[in-house]
C-alpha cells in the first residue's frame, strides 16, 4: 500500500460501509458547492443573451430559448467600459508605483540600513495597523478635501503609500535577503539607491508580485470610496458598474446581465491562467493577516 | 534585525564633525524612510487626529468649524437609531459566525480528502472572489428577487414565496448567505494548506491505536489548524464589525433600518445628513471598541507566525 496516498481516511476505512456512505455524501456536498459556485456565473451569462421578456418570465428558465448576442452590442454602447477600465488601471498603476517607491524604500531602510531611532520609526508605521479604517473614514474624506485632492487620482495614489501591512510584508521579505550581497555591492562602491533598485528590487519580485495582486484586487473591487472621492468621468470600473448599471432604473435586465458578463469573464480567465501565483500570494497575505 | 543590518559608515577619517558626520553616515537611511513618514503622517495620522478633533466640532465646509464640546457625543447617545445600529452590527457579526465561519473549515477538510478533482474544487470555491463584488451584488439582487430563481424553487417545493430582501426577518440573513458564498474561498485556501501540511503518519498512528475517523478529525486535524482558526476568527470579527458595503449596496440599510450597521450609520451620517461632527464622534467610539480586538489579533498573528 502506498503510504503517501492516505489522508485522514485510509484505504482500510473506505472498506467500511458507514465510511463509504459518509465519503459519498461528502463528495456530493462538494459537488453541490461547486455547482452553487458556477451556477450564478452561468446564470449571468445566459441571462445576458436572452430576450428581455424571457429574463423576466416566472419561473425563470436556465437556458435561453433564442440567443440574442446583440445584447452585448447594446450593452457596449450603453456604458463606456474602456474609459472606466482605463481609470481602474490608472489607479492600479499609480498605487503600485507608490507601493514600490514609498513602501519599498522605507522597508528597505528599516530592514537593511542602520540608523538611530529605527525601532521607533518602525512602530510609528506599525501602530496604524491597530486602527480600523472604518473608524476614520469620515475625517479621511475631509482630509482629502482639505488637501485639494478631490476628483484626482492623487487621492488614491498618495494614500496607497500609507499601508502598514504591505510595509510589514516587505520588511520581513528584505530581512530574509542575503546579507553579503549588499555588503559586496557597497564595497564595490554602489550607492544605497543602486542597492535598492538593482539588487533589492529585482530580488523581491515575488513579494512585489504578491502585493500587485492585492493592490489590483483593491482597485478592481473598491466601489464606494471612489464614488465619494471621484467624479463621474474618473470612476473606476466597479463604481461605474454600481452607479450606472446596477442602480440604473431604466435599463433592461438582459442588457444589465450582458454588461455584468462582460465585466465578469475577463478576470475569471486571468485568474485561471495565473491561478497558481495568485493563490500562493493570497495565502501569504492571509496568514499574516 | 539589528545584527542583519549593515552600517554604511564611511571611513572615520572622512567624517568631519561628530554631528555632521552622523547625518552623513545615516543620510540614506533617513532619505529612504522620509517619504513614507510624510505619507503616513498626511494620510493616516492626520485623519485619525482630525477625527478626534472633529468629534468635538460642528463641521461646516462653508462657514468654518465651531467648537461644540460634548454635543456630538450627546447626540450619539441620545439617538435611538445608534442603538439599533449597534444591535444590527452585533446580529450581523453573530450571523456571520453562525452561517459563515465553519463553512471554510468544513470544506477544507472535505476537499483535502478528495482523491480526484481537488484542484478543480479549490478553483471553483475561489471563483466568486475573482469577480468584482459589484457584479455579484447585481447578480444576487436578481437571484433573491421575489420572482427570481430561488423563489421559483421554493414555489415548486410548495414552501411559498420569501421576500429575501424586503422582509426584515430575512434581509440580514440573505446578505450573510451571499457574503459567505462570495468569501469562503479565500479562508478555505488557508485552512486547506494547513490541513494538507499535517503529517500523514499521525493519522496512521492514530488509526493503529484504534481511533475512528471522527476521532482523528477531532483530535488531530482540528487541533493542528487551531492557530489558523483563531486568527481567522479574530480577523472575521474585525472585518464584520466594520461591515457596511454589502448592506449599503444591496439594501441601503433598509428595509426599516433592518440592515443598518454601525459603520453604515457613520457613512450615512456623513454623506446623507452631512453631519461630519457626529459621524466623527461615532468613529471615535467605534475605535475605542475595535482597538481592543485589533490588539488581540496582533497577538494571535504573532503566535501563529511562530508556530508555522
Amino acid at each position: 500500500m502506498k503510504q503517501a496516498e492516505r489522508g485522514i481516511l485510509s484505504a482500510y476505512d473506505l472498506k467500511k460501509p458507514a465510511n463509504k456512505i459518509a465519503y459519498a455524501a461528502m463528495s456530493l456536498v462538494i459537488a453541490a458547492m461547486v455547482v452553487s459556485m458556477l451556477y450564478p456565473i452561468a446564470v449571468a451569462f445566459f441571462n445576458g443573451v436572452k430576450a428581455n421578456v424571457e429574463v423576466n418570465t416566472f419561473p425563470p428558465r436556465f437556458l435561453p430559448k433564442e440567443w440574442h448576442w446583440e445584447n452585448y452590442v447594446t450593452g457596449w454602447k450603453y456604458i463606456d467600459l474602456t474609459l472606466y477600465l482605463r481609470n481602474t488601471i490608472y489607479i492600479f498603476l499609480g498605487n503600485m508605483v507608490a507601493t514600490v517607491l514609498v513602501l519599498g524604500l522605507a522597508s528597505f531602510s528599516l530592514s537593511r540600513l542602520n540608523w538611530p531611532y529605527r525601532k521607533a520609526a518602525y512602530y510609528f508605521f506599525l501602530v496604524t495597523l491597530f486602527i480600523p479604517p472604518t473608524t476614520y473614514i469620515i475625517p479621511n474624506f475631509i482630509n482629502l478635501k482639505d488637501l485639494g485632492l478631490m476628483n484626482t487620482f492623487w487621492a488614491f495614489w498618495l494614500p496607497a503609500g500609507a499601508n502598514a501591512f504591505f510595509l510589514l510584508l516587505l520588511k520581513s521579505f528584505f530581512d530574509g535577503l542575503n546579507q553579503e550581497l549588499f555588503e559586496s555591492a557597497r564595497i564595490d562602491g554602489a550607492s544605497e539607491l543602486r542597492c535598492f533598485f538593482q539588487l533589492a528590487f529585482p530580488l523581491s519580485v515575488p513579494i512585489f508580485a504578491t502585493l500587485a495582486i492585492f493592490v489590483f484586487s483593491n482597485a478592481w473591487n473598491e466601489w464606494f470610496w471612489p464614488s465619494m472621492v471621484l467624479g463621474g468621468e474618473h470612476y473606476p470600473l466597479s463604481t461605474a458598474i454600481k452607479r450606472f448599471v446596477i442602480d440604473a432604473r431604466r435599463l433592461d435586465t438582459n442588457i444589465r446581465f450582458a454588461i455584468l458578463t462582460m465585466v465578469m469573464i475577463p478576470p475569471i480567465f486571468v485568474f485561471l491562467i495565473f491561478q497558481r501565483y495568485i493563490v500562493r500570494g493570497l495565502h501569504l497575505g492571509g496568514v499574516k493577516g | 534585525m539589528n545584527e542583519t543590518a549593515v552600517s554604511v559608515s564611511p571611513p572615520k577619517s572622512a567624517v568631519k564633525g561628530p554631528k555632521r558626520g552622523r547625518w552623513r553616515k545615516h543620510f540614506w537611511g533617513y532619505a529612504f524612510v522620509l517619504p513614507a513618514v510624510i505619507i503616513f503622517l498626511l494620510f493616516l495620522w492626520l485623519p485619525i487626529l482630525k477625527g478626534i478633533v472633529y468629534s468635538f466640532y460642528h463641521v461646516d465646509f462653508v462657514k468654518g468649524n465651531t467648537f461644540v464640546g460634548m454635543d456630538n457625543y450627546e447626540t450619539v447617545f441620545r439617538d435611538p437609531v445608534v442603538w439599533k445600529a449597534v444591535k444590527n452590527t452585533l446580529y450581523y457579526v453573530l450571523l456571520c459566525l453562525v452561517i459563515g465561519f465553519w463553512v471554510p473549515i468544513l470544506f477544507a477538510i472535505a476537499i483535502s480528502e478528495l482523491k480526484k478533482f481537488q484542484g478543480f474544487a479549490r478553483i471553483a470555491a475561489y471563483l466568486p472572489y475573482v469577480v468584482p463584488v459589484v457584479v455579484l451584488y447585481g447578480l444576487w439582487r436578481w437571484l433573491y428577487d421575489p420572482v427570481g430563481p430561488f423563489n421559483a424553487v421554493l414555489m415548486k417545493l410548495g414552501i411559498g414565496q420569501i421576500n429575501f430582501m424586503t422582509d426584515t426577518k430575512w434581509s440580514m440573513i440573505s446578505l450573510v448567505v451571499m457574503e459567505t458564498w462570495q468569501q469562503f474561498g479565500s479562508a478555505m485556501l488557508i485552512y486547506l494548506a494547513a490541513v494538507l501540511s499535517i503529517p500523514k503518519d499521525w493519522y496512521e498512528a492514530a488509526e493503529i491505536d484504534g481511533a475512528g475517523v471522527w476521532k482523528r478529525i477531532r483530535h488531530i486535524t482540528l487541533p493542528s489548524i487551531r492557530h489558523q482558526i483563531a486568527l481567522l476568527l479574530v480577523l472575521q470579527l474585525i472585518a464584520t464589525s466594520q461591515g457596511y458595503q454589502s448592506q449599503l449596496a444591496m439594501l441601503d440599510g433598509g428595509p426599516n433600518n433592518a440592515t443598518l450597521t454601525y459603520a453604515l450609520y457613520i457613512v450615512k451620517y456623513a454623506f446623507n445628513n452631512l453631519n461630519y461632527g457626529v459621524a466623527s464622534a461615532l468613529g471615535v467610539l467605534m475605535f475605542l471598541v475595535l482597538g481592543v480586538l485589533a490588539v488581540v489579533q496582533h497577538r494571535l498573528s504573532n503566535r501563529g507566525g511562530d508556530a508555522s
